[in-house]
């Protein structure tokens, strides 16, 4: 395996433990009680899917050896989508 | 680059388009935070998790395809790449569950949460089907000596994982954000 | 019988191209142009009118935009063809790639059958609508009804045009088309799907004057059709002068 297929596959293990884990925080994963919305959490919970996307996109779609240009349109995007969500999210 | 332009335009397109769903979805629910609250608690999250590492794991492997192909390895490029396209059949039939049982519980389009659930997943699961087909294109092409090329498994790859990173925001937004 | 000769009057086509294919390629964004004015100035059914209001509203609607739905309608049913005109440009550029034909009748045959629901039927009902203004209320909110979604609803008949064309692109060796336009065809199907969930809803995102049924949309087709535009003038002077007629 070389340097990249290690790189990816570690990748892949953060991003399923951090699918898993927060798998746990979700409002059906607690049915015995009423969920609550829950600030700390979304705030984490989109945090975490922040990072997972970039790791998606720079590792998998290899942006991080990319022109620099895609690398600026894909985290553009992030930046714009989750500032977005949490925006909506707050007000 | 990794793959072509052309398909860039239509990732980079894609996303565009999805974050405008993602975006009225969210003033939606801002507009109705308790309903859509109610609402989540009764999606199935043992099947949203598992569907969510499935697309990871099969975008895993479609990315280990491309190291293989430009590795000259194309038997085992190929064999990745069916693992990957597996994946997306296992990830589609559990959609089809998730949605049946769903239904057959009550929860149709007149509740204004899955109204949203059902057309951003269905417009999700129509990509993941459009990503099966490419992915079979690949694997025609890695299986004709005259046609295997890194530059067509990067193409396809690329596709393939925008159907996994988009599948990550709507479980983050749909499943697990309160 | 006189002939307006081609070096007297003549668009432009200093890159190669055939004349006739000149004249279409112009009149494409000229039809297109007024079918625009028609659909939101005139008549008003882009962006459309509410689903959700009562009869006694929709007979308000026709009432205040008599005149122009009379005018744009009508001016509307003696352009019609020129929607079949333009499915004929495209068609031809299509005839050129290397895949044969069929995809170009392919294409042809579905973006016309689509243009009866797509705005025929709104046209029938619209004037039907404005022709009695003291019509029963009930019977002129189906008017409304019937045209708005017919309108807006059938958009899913164009889709299995735009797949033809994006299957025909991504297959061409011949390059009429880059293949980013395949791309943009398949966003149009996408949104046409979507745009089914109008007959369900007559409010929110999804009904025929939401967010993600028709402002999302509108603006997907917005992108496909200025891009068409462009790439039919490329395609047209990529084409020589002398190349032999297609059959």
């Amino acid at each position: 395996m070389n340097l990249q297929s290690r790189a990816i596959t570690w990748v892949w293990g953060l991003l399923v433990l951090i699918t898993i884990g927060t798998g746990w925080l979700a409002p059906a994963a607690h049915t015995n009680h009423l969920a609550q919305a829950s600030l700390p959490i979304t705030v984490l919970v989109l945090a975490l899917a922040l990072i997972k996307s970039r790791l998606i996109i720079r590792y998998f779609m290899e942006v991080r050896n990319a022109p620099r240009w895609l690398g600026l349109a894909t985290d553009g995007w992030l930046a714009a989508l989750f500032g977005a969500v949490l925006v909506i999210y707050l007000v | 680059m990794p793959g072509d332009i052309n398909m860039w335009v239509m990732v980079l397109g894609d996303m565009i388009i999805f974050a405008g769903y993602f975006v009225i979805f969210m003033i939606y629910r801002s507009m109705n935070r308790q309903e859509f609250l109610l609402a989540q608690q009764h999606l199935n999250i043992a099947i949203g998790v598992t569907n969510t590492v499935i697309l990871l794991t099969s975008s895993w492997v479609v990315a280990l395809a491309v190291q293989a192909v430009r590795a000259g390895e194309f038997e085992k490029s190929t064999r990745l790449v069916l693992a990957g396209g597996a994946g997306g059949i296992a990830f589609m039939v559990l959609k089809g569950y998730e949605w049946a049982s769903k239904i057959a519980a009550g929860h149709t389009n007149s509740e204004m949460f899955y109204s949203f659930y059902y057309v951003i997943t269905g417009v999700h699961l129509l990509h993941v089907l459009i990503g099966l087909i490419v992915l079979g294109v690949v694997v025609r092409e890695l299986r004709n000596p005259a046609k295997r090329r890194p530059a067509m498994v990067e193409t396809g790859a690329t596709y393939w994982h925008m159907v996994d990173l988009l599948w990550v925001i709507i479980f983050a937004l749909f499943y697990v954000m309160r | 019988m006189s002939v307006i000769t081609p070096e007297q009057v003549s668009p432009t086509a200093t890159d190669g191209g055939k004349r006739d294919v000149w004249w279409m390629t112009w009149f494409f964004p000229a039809w297109y142009a007024v079918f625009g004015v028609i659909i939101c100035l005139l008549t008003r059914v882009t962006p459309p009118p509410r689903p959700d209001v009562t009869a006694a509203g929709k007979v308000e609607f026709f009432a205040q935009h008599h005149l122009t739905i009379q005018i744009g309608f009508t001016l509307l049913l003696i352009l019609l063809g020129g929607a079949a005109m333009t499915n004929g440009l495209v068609a031809y550029q299509m005839k050129r790639m290397s895949v044969g034909s069929a995809f170009a009748y392919g294409y042809l045959g579905g973006m016309s059958v689509g243009a009866i629901p797509g705005f025929l039927l709104v046209t029938v009902c619209f004037l039907t609508a404005a022709f009695r203004p003291d019509r029963n209320p009930e019977l002129t909110s189906l008017l409304y009804d019937l045209g708005m979604l017919s309108y807006n609803g059938s958009l899913g008949c164009f889709s299995v045009a735009y797949l033809v064309l994006a299957i025909a692109i991504l297959y061409d060796r011949n390059e009429i088309f880059p293949k980013w336009f395949a791309y943009i065809s398949i966003w149009q199907i996408v949104t046409e799907v979507i745009a089914t969930q109008m007959f369900v809803f007559d409010s929110g995102p999804f009904a025929w004057n939401g967010s993600i049924s028709f402002w999302l949309a509108v603006v997907v087709f917005s992108v496909w059709l200025g891009a068409l535009i462009v790439l039919l003038r490329r395609a047209a002077a990529a084409e020589s002068a002398d190349a032999p007629a297609l059959d």
